[in-house]
């Protein structure tokens, strides 16, 4: 399956062309490798950040000072994440197992025509996680099955944690005031999902900004969107908004999935505003569930997968990604459906991804407990949702991972980071992609 | 005019300068040996010291290298830097507001003098 996932990504991707490298062919022992520290931040949140809680702190996170002003001492992402993780005030669902500190080693190199960010880290769990919720068949109908590990049902033992693994980059071009920074802390507030006093539906129902953006809850977002930073609920007019984000105001938000992207050589393509929002187009996959029946859409094909759909002895047994054009075909109910058949929650067109969404291509592979990963960006990208990557740019970067069958704030985090493409030495970055020969 | 030194010339030339190096070194390495740095280390690291001061390098407060030149030769800086650990006064950050300083979490005069001696000797 892999062999066939990396053949299909160099075609979709165009990467034949004379300009771009084969990302699977460029010699990445002649690249640099940076260890990056990541680490658990639990709900440390924007706004607790400015509190008194954050002792000695909050006057100078107020004032813009950087998170590494304070947190530069040898091993300090070690020691925060290491004492977050189990539990307290940042965390109050500690989850078993979990890793306060994570190494990630990455890598960047670009040609004329991409970026190529090669990223590698050891998973919590020994086996990958590609799978992601299913729609299992009760005997009567059927329900979403497997849940990420900090929701309710997989908390009360009623449902499995099943979730993708993800690699995160968040990307600044120098227009966000204080990304410099605070990071991705910027983006992380009260009242998210999994957050500190997280927004209830009635909130949002009422919530002026969300209802003209039909959300139904909160998710990430910049500061300047609220006329109260903190508070999610004084949401600027859609109008502001389109005035900040033309004048640059919103970070990248590329991430990699392992379900929902990686099974046709991609990751998705998305922006943080005033929402986590995804770009303009199509992304990748999209949900399997009928809106009125619930009922799948798309099931595999029996006669080229030797199955229409598994149980749960087959988790994790094998690759069960379904792709429409390779092992889709649309949903027979009348096929003699059993209780415990299962189907993907999420089904993959590499085909029908269009426009900004379908920027970004990745290869990966995850051997021996460490996940590989090359995320090919595009340069000089002129979408109005996108940064656009030029040789000698400096970037600020975030990078997240989430890689144990969770989501939210369920991941380990780096601090902001600076990349650069090709800048000369004498200009100071944590990251300088290598040009390819 | 140039005279050959005889091999003893020769042994008290190198050996007198080499022994009074060792010396200076030894009574160093004595006053190193005073300190426990691996447990002044460890307490500092315990209550977040390290988030305001650094060695060598100006956060919220002043570097270690900064405090110890300020006591050098002055007897009262062990007991003026247990006292800001101790009793949390009001001190002066480097960006010229103030603030109480974080009281450490021993009382043990031995662990609060071995890291008064630590950062002085830095």
């Amino acid at each position: 399956m892999k062999k066939s996932i990396l053949a299909l990504s160099l075609a979709v991707l165009g990467l034949s062309s004379a300009n771009a490298a084969d990302p699977a062919k460029i010699n990445w022992a002649k690249v640099p490798t940076v260890k990056v520290a990541l680490f658990y931040p639990g709900q440390s949140t924007f706004e607790w950040l400015r509190s008194e809680d954050h002792k000695g702190a909050s006057r100078e996170v107020k004032r813009g000072d950087a998170c590494v002003s304070c947190h530069d001492e040898q091993d300090a992402e070690k020691d925060i994440g290491n004492k977050i993780v189990k539990g307290g005030r940042l965390e109050p669902m500690p989850i078993p197992g979990k890793s306060g500190y994570k190494e990630l080693r990455v890598q960047a190199a670009y040609d004329a025509a991409n970026a190529y960010l090669r990223f590698q880290w050891h998973t919590d769990n020994p086996f990958p996680g590609t799978e992601h919720q299913y729609l299992r068949f009760d005997g009567k109908e059927w329900k979403v099955w497997g849940y990420p590990k900090l929701d309710k049902p997989v908390h009360e033992g009623r449902q499995p944690a099943i979730y993708e693994d993800r690699m995160s980059v968040m990307i600044d071009d120098g227009k966000v005031g204080g990304f410099d920074k605070q990071g991705c802390w910027l983006t992380c507030h009260d009242g998210q999902r999994d957050s500190r006093n997280q927004f209830t539906k009635e909130e949002v129902a009422a919530n002026a900004l969300l209802t003209a953006i039909k959300k139904g809850d909160v998710r990430k977002y910049l500061p300047d969107t609220r006329t109260d930073p903190s508070d999610w609920k004084t949401g600027k007019s859609v109008e502001e908004i389109a005035k900040l984000k033309a004048a640059g105001y919103f970070v990248d938000l590329i991430q990699w999935r392992a379900h929902r992207s990686y099974p046709v050589g991609m990751a998705d393509d998305g922006y943080v505003l005033e929402w986590r929002l995804g770009d303009a187009g199509k992304e990748m996959f999209g949900g399997n569930a009928d809106s009125k029946t619930h009922e799948p859409k798309f099931m595999w094909d029996e006669k080229k997968v030797g199955y229409k759909s598994i149980t749960a002895l087959h988790l994790r047994k094998g690759d069960h990604f379904l792709i429409n054009g390779q092992n889709a075909v649309p949903f027979d109910p009348s096929a003699g459906w059993k209780e415990g058949d299962m189907i993907p929650d999420y089904v993959l067109n590499r085909q029908a991804a269009q426009g900004s969404a379908a920027d970004n291509g990745a290869i990966a592979s995850w051997k021996d407990g460490v996940w590989t990963v090359v995320i090919i960006r595009p340069l000089s990208l002129t979408n109005d949702d996108d940064k656009s990557l030029k040789e000698g740019g400096v970037y600020n970067v975030g990078f997240a991972v989430h890689d144990d069958n969770i989501t939210t704030r369920g991941h380990q985090v780096s601090f902001n980071k600076t990349l650069g493409l090709g800048v000369k030495k004498s200009t100071k970055v944590d990251l300088n992609a290598v040009k390819l020969p | 005019m140039y005279r050959i030194a005889t091999g003893k010339q020769i042994a008290i030339q190198i050996l007198i300068p080499m022994a009074m190096a060792l010396s200076g070194l030894a009574s160093s390495v004595h006053a190193a040996d005073a300190v426990d740095a691996d447990a002044a280390n460890a307490l500092a690291k315990r209550n977040d010291c390290f988030k305001c001061h650094a060695i060598d390098k100006t956060k919220k407060g002043p570097s270690y290298k900064k405090i110890a030149a300020k006591y050098k030769g002055k007897p009262e800086g062990e007991d003026k830097a247990i006292k800001n650990m101790t009793t949390g006064p009001k001190v002066k950050l480097e960006d010229g507001t103030e603030e109480e300083h974080k009281v450490i979490d021993t009382k043990d005069p031995n662990e609060l003098k071995n890291l008064a001696q630590w950062i002085l000797s830095r």
